[in-house]
């Protein structure tokens, strides 16, 4: 069986509504392990959290942002499901990436119509502005809209209604960094 | 007032109750040893097959490697040394049942023999090599020569190197978790197959790879074998070893353990060589970065949680 060549054939992603279901799935899996749901920015903020510590420890206790982070046991900041779960994400999509015929070359992916420059620039802005969202919203696409809508929040659904709702608003005036 | 004095055996600072002799040093010497047994246990294995050309990366490649892992280990150890200028007096004396002395001589051997191999081979990788002196070149002719020869002895080399890494530990029998013969055969299999994901990383030709990522795989499974007995060992053994193995089973190393070595050092990169066996197409160096970080881990988690299990308490 020539095994490249099938693999060719295969779609390069799983059915979305056979992907949604297991997303959900592994939502209900979450709770029931961890006791709390899944979360992406949390891995990058416990992250900045770990660095500001170990720079300005004095900074990082006084500062109620930061200070609430701080494990009191002393034991690390890292120690945290949220970590786990940002490496199992990584390894996890590295995974689908090979199963389905993805995974390549490093390269950046963009529009025609813009640079690789433009497309890192732009994706850079984007994930400032989303990373200071997530924290004035108390969780990103994940943790708030995610998993609050999940556990029948109310924030979390107007987290989802707002961030999706705002999003196609605002895609408008950005379409040509895609079409 | 009534003061009190208390003298106890059991207060011995970096020794009693825990030990905290071993920093960095040693798990980054073993890590280096076992990669670079590996890489030259398997240069010596596909000369002696005959195998030269179609394992071009295991012959040729990446024993060049060997030498500079076998250096930075070496001066890794020699950091560790509370008295380094003395380190020449482990070779003033054999003496069989010191661990350290077999370590000490075999890397004596080793050492000059890696830099051999790779001299042998230097005009055919660099082909512009001058080495300037004749009598480096006629060297260099009686070593091409007598490869064979050295290819038998790079590889009972390596295997000794490979499991003295292990034996290092484990004749250490005052502590619990390192008092185990299964360490030996472990770090020899661990750093088989930390050299060949180096060699895997380095090589471009596809049925090399093919052929050290089944090798590979024999290795992984081999190695979980004996993590699994090590532990079963440890479960059916005296109080002292049960608590050695709790922690890893809930206690302080768990998560390093079973998360950033078994899994993603051990299980992960092995799904990833069955992928690419497969015909999915996998970047490289991540299954091969994934075995070496694992391999690493797996030295500085061992020397760590050893020297703070104890049995007088």
């Amino acid at each position: 069986m020539n095994t490249e060549t099938d693999i060719k054939k295969k779609p390069n992603y799983l059915n979305p509504y056979f992907g949604g279901v297991l997303l959900g799935l592994l939502l209900l899996a979450t709770f029931f392990i961890a006791g709390r749901g899944l979360s992406a920015s949390g891995a990058v903020k416990l992250s900045l959290v770990t660095v500001v510590n170990k720079i300005a420890p004095e900074h990082a206790a006084n500062n109620t942002y930061y200070s609430k982070f701080i494990p009191e046991d002393g034991s690390s900041i890292m120690f945290n499901w949220l970590v786990f779960g940002a490496i199992g994400t990584f390894f996890g999509g590295m995974l689908s990436g090979v199963l389905y015929g993805r995974m390549g070359k490093l390269r950046v992916e963009h529009s025609p119509k813009i640079s690789k420059r433009t497309r890192i620039i732009a994706a850079a802005i984007g994930g400032l502005l989303f990373g200071m969202g997530s924290q004035f919203g108390r969780g990103c696409s994940s943790g708030a809209a995610l998993s609050g809508t999940a556990a029948l929040s109310f924030g979390g659904l107007l987290v989802m209604a707002f961030m999706f709702g705002i999003g196609y608003v605002v895609a408008y005036f950005v379409r040509k960094l895609w079409i | 007032m009534k003061e009190e004095l208390f003298v106890s055996g059991r207060n011995i600072p970096n020794i009693d109750p825990y030990l905290n002799i071993w920093h960095w040093e040693i798990p980054v010497y073993l890590f280096l040893g076992g990669l670079a047994a590996g890489i030259m246990f398997f240069a010596g294995y596909f000369t002696i097959m005959r195998k030269e050309k179609e394992m071009q990366a295991t012959v040729k490649y990446a024993p060049f490697l060997v030498p500079f892992a076998l250096v930075l280990g070496l001066f890794a150890l020699f950091l560790d040394l509370k008295h380094q200028l003395y380190f020449w007096r482990l070779y003033t004396t054999v003496r069989l049942e010191s661990p350290m002395s077999w370590g000490a001589w075999t890397l004596m051997f080793v050492t000059p023999l890696s830099m051999l191999w790779v001299a042998s081979y230097m005009k055919e990788v660099f082909p512009k090599w001058d080495w300037k002196f004749n009598i480096l070149n006629q060297f260099e002719a009686l070593a091409i020569k007598y490869r064979k020869a050295m290819a038998w002895a790079l590889m009972f080399l390596a295997v000794v190197l490979g499991v003295y890494t292990g034996i290092l530990l484990s004749a250490f029998n005052a502590r619990p978790l390192w008092n185990t013969s299964i360490l030996g055969p472990l770090f020899l299999v661990s750093g088989m197959s930390t050299g060949l994901a180096a060699i895997i990383w380095m090589s471009k030709s596809k049925y090399e790879r093919k052929v050290l990522s089944r090798i590979d795989l024999i290795f992984i499974g081999v190695e979980l074998f004996l993590i699994i007995h090590m532990f079963m060992g440890f479960m059916a053994a005296s109080e002292v070893q049960i608590e050695a193995a709790q922690l890893f089973l809930g206690g302080e190393f768990t998560v390093v353990f079973w998360v950033f070595i078994i899994i993603l050092g051990l299980i992960f990169p092995a799904t990833l060589e069955v992928l690419e066996l497969r015909g999915f197409h996998i970047p490289i160096w991540i299954p091969s970065l994934l075995i070496l970080i694992g391999g690493l881990l797996l030295r500085f988690v061992m020397v760590e949680a050893g020297q703070i299990t104890r049995y007088l308490y």
